[in-house]
């Protein structure tokens, strides 16, 4: 009797999350639906649930979709923030992974406040010291440069902690053995510790990318030439075009947020593990 | 063994070394010149005529009436988005957690607005908040009347803040969520022998047991909220009548666009200590609870 009651609740609970779920994600779902539609369309459906539900395929489907890639830059930001992503993971990940073990594992002078100090760095907001960095960067006449703008974030401390964190776990016994073999250190690092930890070089690189994808500030300041922009910013430069349309906006967003959608799905698994390592740490 | 502790040496300074450069070129360098700049009146546009001027800048910034009332601002901002976010969290992980079907569906539902840009995000909701917008016709369907949001002083940052809310509390669930899996099930269990209610379990075993993680997600919610920009700068340009400039943006405008570095690291100076206190209140309030714990099991 009760085991039918709970579960009875139990499918109510799931109707009202569902329900739920539709309600929070409306702006998604109007974002994705109206992206197929001209202007015309889109202030026509208003009024109705066909805001919310994309056109019949047929010709003219794709018609945002094609005027932003062909009459606009579009393209080329993507590719360039692709670079640059793939760019900062491999610095990022050999620049902090390198630091990482070291703080773990070698045992060099001052190595515990090194870690202290990566700790305290974490809180400092990047946004209080942007400006003296683009000022240097400036000074360097690297403005409008790829260096200028990845330099200054290869190194994250947040990035350096975490890790130390897996490394400090590897098993000693491991590096003695290899060290017989006369496998040095630098090769060991790169041939066992990076394999065996994974999960941590994924989690890494995913939050890399996705910083890299979202950020706004940072390439706003160093790029101003147009064959150099990232997406967030050609953005900017395309929703300011008079001419853009809504539909062709939401052509433009959409597109943005397909590669996250699709490395988040790809990856969610480290992505929540990332998540809730942050809460783990501190809690 | 002296020989191995200097290779030792030379190995891990081989190692953190080009993390250090980075570090002390794009971190430690520019923290101490903004506190260096912060005593001077360094105009990038005429380095030469910098001079020492003590504390007149901490002096000038709390009497600039836009820099108060972007501090204002933010603390509105603070206040409003920090419930919605935190309790929105809490209460979608304690949903997806009882949930017995579709539970990974509602995990990825709900996060996917986090993984979205700011830019992006403001981008979609300048047009759900448009006065002919979607929101505004269901509104008007439902027989309310029409809404300015973002066009008004009164509903910008409160329309802002909502938004933001939708876009980070997925964050903060699945915070919540690898807590509420972490709590051992025989806590549940022996209330149940004693016929504990619903409520009384959750009041007396899921709270306690999530107490230091609801600190970590506050704190951390707060000092996000405290560092917002990107949606007032893509949204609102800091409008309508200053509604929506925040501490950050004023920082990032008086910098880059006046080009006051002085004025502006005075203001980042202010700022980095008073997210520093927030840091230093979070750390207090968690040690304490482990304190507490390690006294019980002993």
């Amino acid at each position: 009797m009760k085991t039918r009651k709970s579960k009875v609740l139990g499918i109510i609970l799931v109707v009202v999350m569902i329900i739920l779920s539709l309600l929070f994600l409306f702006p998604v779902v109007w974002m994705i639906a109206n992206s197929f539609k001209g202007d015309a369309a889109i202030t026509a459906d208003m009024n109705t649930i066909q805001a919310f539900v994309p056109p019949a395929p047929g010709k003219g489907f794709f018609n945002n979709y094609v005027s932003i890639i062909t009459d606009t830059n579009f393209l080329r930001y993507m590719l360039n923030t692709l670079f640059y992503a793939a760019l900062l993971i491999v610095l990022g990940v050999v620049v902090n992974g390198l630091a990482g073990y070291a703080l773990a594992k070698i045992k060099f002078p001052f190595r515990d406040k090194w870690l202290m100090i990566i700790m305290m760095l974490m809180i400092i907001p990047s946004e209080t010291i942007i400006t003296i960095n683009f000022l240097f960067i400036a000074k360097l006449g690297l403005l409008n440069t790829v260096i200028g703008y990845i330099l200054p974030m290869i190194v994250n401390p947040f990035n350096i902690f975490l890790f130390r964190q897996v490394f400090v776990s590897l098993p000693d016994d491991v590096y003695e053995a290899a060290q017989l073999d006369h496998c040095g250190p630098v090769k060991y690092f790169f041939t066992m510790v990076l394999p065996m930890s994974k999960t941590v070089v994924a989690t890494v690189s995913v939050f890399t990318f996705l910083n890299v994808w979202n950020d706004y500030l940072w390439p706003s300041l160093v790029f101003t030439s147009s064959d150099l922009l990232t997406t967030q910013i050609g953005l900017n430069s395309i929703t300011s075009n008079e001419n853009t349309t809504m539909g062709q906006t939401l052509a433009v967003i959409t597109l943005i947020t397909i590669p996250v959608i699709i490395i988040y799905s790809l990856f969610s698994k480290q992505i929540v593990e990332g998540v809730v390592s942050t809460g783990s740490k501190e809690g | 063994m002296m020989k191995k502790n200097r290779a030792n040496s030379i190995m891990g300074m081989a190692f953190f070394g080009p993390a250090l450069v980075l570090l002390t070129v794009f971190l430690f360098i520019p923290m101490i010149l903004t506190v260096i700049y912060s005593f001077t009146d360094y105009f990038a546009l005429s380095p030469a005529t910098t001079h020492f001027v003590g504390l007149e800048n901490f002096g000038k910034i709390f009497k600039d009436e836009l820099f108060m009332q972007s501090f204002g601002n933010t603390v509105k901002f603070v206040l409003i988005i920090v419930p919605l976010q935190c309790l929105g969290a809490l209460g979608l992980a304690l949903l997806i957690n009882k949930v017995t079907y579709c539970k990974k569906y509602f995990k990825v539902a709900f996060f996917v607005p986090v993984v979205m840009s700011l830019a992006v995000v403001s981008t979609l909701w300048m047009q759900i908040y448009s006065p002919e917008g979607i929101l505004n016709t269901v509104l008007t369907n439902m027989g309310f009347d029409p809404q300015p949001f973002i066009h008004s002083t009164d509903q910008a940052l409160p329309s802002i803040a909502i938004m933001s809310a939708w876009q980070g509390m997925g964050y903060q669930m699945i915070i919540f969520l690898g807590g509420l899996q972490a709590i051992n099930p025989a806590l549940y269990e022996a209330a149940e022998m004693d016929h504990a209610s619903a409520w009384k379990k959750f009041k007396d075993i899921t709270l306690p047991e999530l107490k230091p993680l609801c600190v970590f997600v506050f704190i951390t919610v707060t000092i996000g909220a405290f560092r917002m920009i990107v949606q007032p700068m893509v949204m609102t340009g800091g409008g309508p009548s200053n509604s929506t400039y925040t501490i950050v943006y004023d920082i990032y405008e008086t910098g880059t666009v006046n080009w006051e570095i002085g004025l502006a690291s005075a203001m980042a100076v202010v700022f980095v200590i008073f997210v520093v206190i927030l840091t230093i209140i979070q750390n207090v309030l968690t040690k304490d609870k482990e304190d507490k714990h390690e006294n019980k099991k002993k």
